[in-house]
């Protein structure tokens, strides 16, 4: 018999009671949520170690990605442009994408990527995002983050998250919540243990 | 008391700096939990679910893991079941060998931990580095994690900084937090970029997507995985869970939990290959089917590996994790190890107070100390019966010796007056045989004290 068939078998023979498959309704309805989704967003990003900005009207976001990180060269951008209420913007100030490279490898090094956020999540600050690039390594490489995020997305929590997620045709999408942290040496919080050190998300 | 934690924890005491400041930064992260969970109105509603979804995905294995294999190999992954460590060892080794990987990177994995894979690959001369910054610490010095969530919590920055020295070229005498983990930021780099295949772990594989989730600060797991095309995935059976929805409640409640955090960094969801890559996914059983047949103990199934009955113990807190003989430490080690090896690991069911503070902590409500005290009164059919005394009076006795300690045990006592009785009065309780077991007041008088109530 295979492992697998043993294992299956150990399984069925040593199972007792089955307990029956619990209704989440409830705790999703009685679930925290917050009235000002927008509000409520800005301030739990500076908790998790990140930032919050709002795109203000008739403001262009290149010129404020630009004023965020002054000294950032080697700019990579996952979208050519993005939809800001009203209308759509190019994004002008990247200077390549992520996937022109000939390894993953070469995006070490990249100061800045500006990638595409699906769902923030206002308890938690975390923001979903779906690959929509073959060299997921963008996400995490970068020195810095900007995840572009439409204001209209926002959910309270986890649950409303993981109803309107999906990991689409690469499968594969990740949570990301603030900058990469550690607190292994002796519990002293440092920021970039391997992802980006510092990540700003805009709301469009 | 001689029993091997109370000589180990000795040892460890020794260091009373280091003892103190463990004790104290351990019960910082236990009061981050609270401060947490208190934000949540729906915190107790959370934890019942989390327990809700864990019985029946543990008393559902068979269907489940069936569901996730047939996802699994739809998204394009290579599905393996391994019963037990050494056949994990040997699928990971031939996944390496076969595709010729001379250096392999790894998240941190508690399930590798229990397995030896890294023996076992080292031997076979292929090198393994450790991504996840305590684990890289604690590989580079030869030892091994003390706890399972904050792996180098006993381990001093100095010596870091003078390992990083040797290891990393990094300045003699620094010994700066930020600047070793930049260093360290920087030399893992490279490992990343060089490495043919990365492996992580798995907190959650999900039955309905057939996709694996892994929950890191650091983003290790990501940096594995988005440079060598060669994936590998392994988990315990038990981190199956049905669906995304149940993907809510403990993406709540983990981090929360242990760290006392919102929520990890990155909660990465790895569903397929990469375009021209390989997933390849280890479902391994060892023991674990076998613990399913034990209704007092099945419980430590839920286990999400948290860390948070750690946190919280008393003994473990001034004690270590050194001091647990096996390789988990705190409360929840010693309920696995006696599902392990109850001969060889029954020294740890002394290293509790029964306070019950781990029990009313447990994200997935692991009925911890319970579990404990029933050990306990096997002993005697175990053949260690002598033990069984000092086993029953040795956590207690442990706090009762160090009075700062014991006001903290105190201050959680009340809990156990709710106790059902049999637990209080029974042949191993010592305390309960002699005398009728004192009613613990809601306030010590050491409290009433403090606030000038007396
Ligand atoms: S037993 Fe509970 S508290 Fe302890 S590590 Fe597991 S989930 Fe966390």
């Amino acid at each position: 018999m295979s492992s697998r068939e043993d294992i299956l078998e150990s399984i069925r023979r040593n199972t007792r009671m089955r307990y029956e498959k619990p209704d989440y309704a409830q705790l999703e309805e009685e679930a925290v949520k917050y009235p000002d989704l927008l509000a409520r967003f800005k301030e739990v990003m500076p908790q998790m170690g990140g930032r919050a900005v709002v795109l203000q009207k008739g403001e262009d976001v290149n010129k404020v990605i630009k004023g965020l990180y002054p000294n950032a060269v080697r700019i990579a951008a996952t979208m050519k442009e993005v939809r800001c209420g009203e209308g759509m913007q190019p994004v002008t100030c990247a200077t390549f994408h992520p996937d022109d490279v000939r390894c993953s490898g070469d995006l070490d090094g990249t100061d800045l990527a500006i990638i595409q956020g699906r769902v923030g999540v206002c308890e938690n600050g975390a923001v979903w995002i779906q690959q929509d690039v073959e060299q997921r390594a963008v996400y995490f490489i970068a020195e810095a983050l900007v995840i572009l995020l439409d204001r209209h997305n926002l959910v309270s929590n986890m649950h409303e998250a993981y109803r309107q997620i999906d990991t689409g045709e690469y499968g594969y999408g990740v949570f990301i919540s603030g900058p990469s942290k550690t607190a292994d040496i002796e519990q002293a919080l440092v920021l970039g243990a391997h992802g980006a050190r510092d990540v700003t998300v805009i709301l469009v | 008391m001689s029993t091997r934690h109370s000589k180990a924890a000795e040892l460890f005491l020794k260091d009373k700096d280091l003892a103190a400041w463990h004790d104290e930064t351990l019960w910082m992260v236990r009061a981050k939990r609270d401060n947490q969970s208190k934000q949540l109105p729906e915190w107790e509603h959370l934890r019942d679910m989390a327990c809700a979804i864990k019985m029946y995905s543990n008393s559902h294995l068979d269907q489940l893991l069936l569901e996730f294999e047939k996802n699994a190999l739809a998204n394009g992954a290579h599905v393996y079941w391994a019963k037990d460590a050494e056949e994990y060892c040997s699928i990971v080794y031939n996944i390496l060998h076969g595709h010729n990987v001379r250096h392999f990177i790894k998240s941190k994995s508690m399930l590798a931990e229990e397995c030896g894979l890294n023996e076992f690959l080292e031997e076979k001369g292929i090198e393994v580095v450790e991504s996840d910054l305590g684990e890289r610490i604690l590989q580079l010095m030869h030892k091994k994690p003390s706890h399972i969530v904050m792996p180098a919590i006993h381990i001093k920055k100095e010596e870091i900084g003078e390992l990083f020295v040797k290891e990393m070229n990094t300045e003699p005498g620094n010994n700066d937090q930020t600047y070793l983990t930049h260093a360290a930021r920087k030399n893992l780099r490279h490992k990343f970029i060089e490495a043919e295949a990365a492996m992580t772990g798995a907190n959650f594989a999900v039955a309905s997507t057939g996709e694996c989730v892994v929950c890191t600060n650091e983003g290790n797991a990501d940096m594995g995985t988005s440079q060598p095309k060669l994936q590998i995935t392994a988990f315990g059976m038990e981190k199956i869970v049905p669906d995304r929805g149940s993907l809510g409640v403990f993406t709540r409640l983990l981090a929360r939990s242990g760290t006392g955090q919102a929520i990890t960094t990155y909660t990465s969801h790895y569903r397929k290959p990469r375009p021209g890559g390989e997933l390849h996914i280890i479902i391994v059983d060892n023991g674990r089917s076998r613990i399913l047949a034990d209704k007092e103990h099945v419980k430590t199934l839920n286990c999400l590996r948290c860390g948070a009955c750690m946190n919280t113990c008393p003994v473990y807190r001034r004690s270590g994790g050194y001091s647990y003989t096996y390789f988990i430490p705190g409360p929840i080690g010693i309920n696995l190890g006696m599902l392990k090896a109850p001969l060889h690991y029954y020294d740890n069911v002394s290293a509790c107070s029964l306070c019950h503070s781990c029990q009313n902590v447990c994200p997935a409500k692991v009925d911890l100390a319970d579990q404990i005290y029933r050990w306990r009164q096997k002993l005697e059919d175990l053949g260690v019966a002598s033990t069984s005394k000092k086993a029953m009076s040795g956590g207690m006795k442990f706090l009762m010796e160090r009075p700062g300690l014991f006001g903290f045990a105190l201050k959680n006592a009340p809990i156990a007056n709710s106790l059902p009785r049999w637990m209080m009065y029974n042949d191993l309780n010592d305390w309960g045989k002699e005398h009728e077991m004192p009613k613990f007041a809601r306030e010590s008088f050491n409290e009433m004290w403090k606030k000038k109530k007396v």
